[in-house]
């Protein structure tokens, strides 16, 4: 399973990047464990998933390869 | 639902004052109209203990937030009983004292146009998937907190 991983705001600053990919990855927790790994600092961060741009509010098994996004809360305006 | 397509609502700057002035223009053939309400967001040269705002560079996760505003859109359409409303935001850069945000909604009587414009404006702070650096005089950055 392939999640094309895209993040934005401070989270994009933290990872030095906006995208990249991570392989063989099962589920969102699994997804937000395995991010902490790579970047500690994002677990006291606060930010929502989305799942091919829709927001989740539990675990969600990916079905087939997805698009998630990791954003921070929102400042527009 | 409803057959009104996705609307674009980002352009790259500031938001002219000559394109806010041409929209109000624009409605002046809509003769059913009898109520204009419009906000307007302005760069504001906060002091932070970063330093002081010059600027804030606006990025978005720009096809969920379409979506978003479109279903925003919708349920104001179907909550209000306004003849049309238009929003447009800043991606990039946009300096102290220019304008980021403009939105602007019509109806026969005032109520509806104040009420709906009120409403767009708190949803798309709340709602929609953009975020504003605010860049230093010392070019130093700090990301925005929405109040």
């Amino acid at each position: 399973m392939k999640v094309e991983l895209t993040l934005f705001g401070q989270l994009a600053d933290i990872a030095g990047r906006t995208k990249f990919q991570l392989q063989d990855i099962p589920d969102t927790d699994t997804l937000q464990k395995k991010i902490h790994e790579m970047y500690p600092e994002m677990a006291n961060m606060s930010y929502s998933i989305a799942v091919n741009k829709k927001t989740i509010h539990e675990n969600t098994v990916f079905e087939g390869d997805a698009n998630v996004a990791l954003l921070p809360p929102f400042s527009g305006g | 639902m409803s057959e009104r397509k996705i609307k674009n609502i980002f352009s790259q700057g500031p938001i002219p004052a000559t394109f806010i002035a041409e929209s109000i223009q624009k409605h002046s053939s809509q003769t059913a109209i009898g109520g204009h309400s419009i906000f307007l967001g302005q760069v504001r040269a906060d002091e932070t203990e970063q330093g002081k705002v010059k600027a804030i560079d606006y990025t978005a996760f720009e096809e969920m937030a379409l979506e978003k505003m479109h279903q925003i859109r919708e349920e104001i359409f179907a909550k209000y009983p306004i003849t049309c409303m238009h929003v447009h935001h800043s991606l990039g850069q946009v300096q102290a004292g220019e304008i980021c945000l403009f939105v602007f909604s019509s109806s026969a009587h005032r109520k509806a146009a104040i009420d709906s414009c009120n409403e767009i404006v708190e949803r798309i702070k709340a709602e929609l998937p953009i975020w504003g650096k605010e860049i230093m005089e010392n070019d130093s950055h700090q990301w925005k907190v929405n109040k």
